[in-house]
């Protein structure tokens, strides 16, 4: 038994190792050609660029840009799975919530202690508005609407676990209901910034795309790149600014169904059994 | 004098080798509860091999995702079915 695990540690640092040395000496077959990253070269090159109007995002993100305008299509479809990930989990909890049955409980007494959830007043404040900071600013610093949505989930997530789920419907009023609305606006909101320009375009009577950003050859509107001043980079900030809702909105939405005690989802289901 | 890039490749290194053990730690461990808390040190871990080779936008959508979002799931998940993997 105690030879078997020094064997199973000794294998796994072998490979490890083994994928190194296999790397280096280019045993997997040839590293990708340096031809690639002319491809790089010509991202960074055009980002935030106005000698190239035609092709230039107007962000200095260089990441982002590629995310939501020279790639932005990839990103749609991600946020569609994403969108479909939280149909099917709504579609499998369908039927259990929490929406009544609030009024004789005693919220205070269910959750942590005092002082965990004084610490996590405390916490909660902070981490929306680092998260807001890492989503609106994602055209500029490092960051998104993903990453500062999924960072904003933990403070509801916080909440139900120290809080108790009670304490989050019943006396924040973030119920599955509002959660879905949250989420249908941010989806919305991503679906009508990939028509503005096209929209747009149509209103004046010229040439525009579906998804288009920054002014083209062919097609000469786009959204202003800047805004009293300060930076949006077009597209870039709506898209960030819908896709934090909508993160944020999906992941708390299924925190609060998994969080729902087992007793009530088994009611439910034991309904459904006896076809109620 | 030691070169900054050395020192950035020592921290790699070091991050390497600690989510390799983590990963090792979370595989064998039958309180899932600890594979779980192993499996978050293993994704710290990439959070710095992330972040030191310049990927500081994944660098952030790691930290909430593989330290907060997905531990809470598997931790619910384990609330509601059982906590101790049977040996065998």
């Amino acid at each position: 038994m105690r030879l078997g695990r020094y064997l199973q540690a000794f294998s796994l640092v072998a490979l490890a190792v083994l994928l190194a040395v296999a790397l280096t000496y280019k045993g997997l077959g040839d590293l990708p050609n340096p031809a690639v990253r002319d491809l790089a070269l010509w991202y960074l090159y055009t980002t935030l660029n106005p000698e190239v109007p035609n092709m230039t995002v107007m962000s200095p993100e260089a990441v982002t840009a590629i995310v939501w305008d020279y790639r932005g299509l990839d990103t749609l479809f991600e946020t569609m799975v994403f969108f479909l990930a939280i149909v099917g989990a709504l579609a499998i909890m369908r039927g259990i919530t929490l929406n009544e049955g609030g009024e004789g409980l005693h919220i205070e007494r269910y959750g942590l202690s005092l002082i965990t959830k004084t610490a996590t007043k405390l916490l909660v404040p902070l981490i929306i508005g680092v998260s807001a900071s890492i989503a609106l600013h994602g055209h500029l610093t490092p960051g998104g609407g993903f990453q500062g949505g999924s960072a904003a989930a933990v403070a509801p997530l916080l909440v139900l676990v120290i809080f108790s789920t009670y304490y989050v419907v019943f006396k924040l009023r973030l119920s599955e209901l509002s959660m879905i609305s949250l989420r249908t606006l941010g989806l919305m909101g991503i679906y009508m910034t990939s028509f503005a320009t096209l929209i747009l375009g149509l209103v004046i009577g010229v040439n525009a795309y579906i998804f288009q950003n920054m002014p083209k050859a062919n097609a000469f509107i786009g959204l202003p790149p800047a805004l009293g001043g300060s930076l949006i980079s077009g597209t870039l900030f709506f898209f960030n600014l819908f896709e934090f809702f909508a993160v944020a909105a999906g992941f708390t939405l299924v925190f609060i169904l998994l969080s729902i005690p087992e007793v009530k989802a088994r009611e439910v289901l034991k309904g459904e059994e006896h076809g109620h | 004098m030691i070169e900054p890039k050395l020192i950035s490749y020592l921290f790699m290194a070091v991050a390497g080798a600690l989510s390799l053990i983590a990963t090792y730690l979370a595989v064998i461990e039958k309180d899932l509860v600890k594979a779980v808390i192993y499996s978050a040190i293993q994704s710290t871990a990439y959070t710095i091999l992330f972040y030191l080779l310049m990927a500081p936008d994944i660098a952030l959508v790691y930290i909430p995702v593989a330290v907060g979002l997905y531990p809470a799931v598997v931790f619910f998940l384990i609330k509601k079915t059982e906590r101790f993997e049977e040996s065998g």
